[in-house]
């Protein structure tokens, strides 16, 4: 039986690892720093994949993003999606050169269709990970672009069905106004995913501890729960929500 | 070539990295190339692959590096494994993007994941995922049988007459996923991402 997944993501801004609260970004360590404190070369034992994006607001250096994501994944031996800002075939392609087994789009489901259409007969479909950042305005789920700095025409349902069209092989959803908060999943926003509910659904913004992970895996809909806040499961935080998730019976895989 | 080499096969598609991080982390001595005659000579070869049937065959064929990897092959001492994309490629055909012919290294065919009727799956097939194993098998010798490995795939492998002979994984339907002929490997998972379990079935086959 496929297993549930518990996925780390990384926001890499120009040589540092951030993190952000409601998409607002602070910077935390270097790779050194990482290093230190979750040890990536083992974290891959407490993890089931890794997700590093490039969240650069200056001018992306895409170059040094990939020797980030090469250093990253040297000893790490866990899938690995990767992305932020892709806009070409090509920038794609050195990200999957560099150790990323999927690509991230965001923008792209927004502004270029055609790229991802061209990315998955490249690459296939089970490789695109599409990116959807979601806000709810006066009790509604809006979808926002652009690092969440600017709201879209759509909402939530409308913008998973426009992606329900392209080749895609997973949904990976932020809640903005969880993201970074601690507060727990957003468990809301799944009433609006049916339009994908046939491709893997990661979740991600608002966990805070082990019970958070715990009940975002035991929802049925819910693949994949993702958590980015670097402070929350340093040492040996990842391994210890991943035995308390095994022990109250989610199925993940036993390293 | 010298003997601790083990030749990557580069068509330009490919998480390459990765699978030469692995290669390192054992011991042995990475080749990332698609050169032919690099490819021919060479006694380890891997073949990866993310992406495209179809447009992986076509590159491997205008590069002509299928040849190549058949030269290798007929030396006796000489062994592949196709990784993902690449264990679909050494099959007879897949219907992704139209039907393509494949290296017939195996004579199995490649189609998309059917889904059940009984259990609703969803495609792709993403995450770790447990292997029923060949009782014969090299590759996962001393692997516990509960050990899980990493999938991402739409397509797969069809088993071929006796199920005993391959590894198999169900997901829908049941599938190819380890497929070990002769001096012809292949795993539709990412042993190079299946932390300590898939580190073993790479050390198995470098063996």
């Amino acid at each position: 039986m496929l297993t549930k997944r518990l996925i780390f993501a990384l926001l890499y801004d120009n040589g540092s690892f951030m993190l952000s609260r409601n998409f607002r970004l602070q910077k935390i360590g270097d790779l050194n720093w990482l290093e230190d404190n979750y040890g990536f070369s083992n974290v891959g034992y407490q993890i089931d994949e890794l997700v590093v994006i490039d969240v650069s607001r200056q001018k992306r250096d895409s170059a040094k993003f990939c020797d980030a994501l090469k250093q990253l994944t040297r000893d790490c031996f866990a899938p690995i999606a990767a992305g932020g800002g892709i806009k070409t075939l090509e920038h794609a392609r050195e990200l999957l050169r560099s150790g990323a087994d999927k690509v991230v789009v965001n923008s792209a489901l927004h502004d270029q269709p055609d790229l991802v259409e061209n990315l998955a007969s490249e690459f296939g479909r089970q490789c695109i990970v599409a990116s959807v950042d979601t806000q709810k305005i006066d009790n509604s789920y809006r979808v926002f672009k652009y690092n969440g700095t600017v709201e879209t025409a759509y909402s939530l349902d409308q913008f998973l069905l426009r992606c329900a069209g392209l080749p895609i092989g997973e949904i990976y959803l932020t809640s903005i106004d969880r993201d970074g908060t601690s507060n727990g999943l957003d468990f809301e926003m799944l009433e609006h995913v049916n339009h994908v509910k046939d491709l893997p659904l990661i979740i991600k913004g608002g966990i805070g501890n082990a019970d958070h992970i715990v009940a975002g895996l035991a929802e049925n809909r819910v693949d994949a729960v993702a958590t980015a806040h670097l402070l929350n499961f340093m040492g040996n935080g990842l391994a210890r929500a991943r035995e308390l998730a095994i022990s109250g019976g989610i199925n993940l895989p036993k390293f | 070539m010298a003997k601790n080499e083990v030749v990557i096969v580069d068509y330009g598609m490919g998480n390459l990295w990765s699978v030469a991080s692995a290669i390192k982390f054992l011991g042995k001595t990475p080749v990332v190339t698609g050169d032919l005659s690099k490819i021919s000579e060479s006694e380890t070869l891997i073949l990866p692959g993310v992406g495209s049937f179809r447009r992986a065959m076509n590159t491997i064929r205008n590069q002509s590096i299928d040849k190549a990897i058949f030269d290798s092959l007929r030396n006796p001492k000489s062994k592949l494994l196709g990784i993902c994309l690449g264990m679909q490629l050494l099959g007879a055909s897949s219907t992704e993007d139209g039907l393509t012919a494949g290296l017939g290294l195996v004579q199995n065919e490649v189609v998309r994941l059917a889904n059940s009727e009984i259990k609703p799956i969803k495609i792709p097939h993403v995450g770790f995922n447990k292997v029923q194993m060949s009782k014969e098998s090299k590759l996962f010798d001393q692997i516990s049988a509960d050990a899980s490995f990493y999938f991402v795939h739409s397509y797969a492998m069809q088993i071929l007459n006796d199920t005993s002979k391959y590894t198999t994984t169900t997901y829908g339907h049941r599938f190819v996923a380890a497929i070990e002929s002769g001096q012809v490997f292949g795993t539709q998972f990412h042993p190079e991402k299946s932390q300590k379990n898939g580190l073993k079935v790479l050390e198995n086959f470098l063996r």
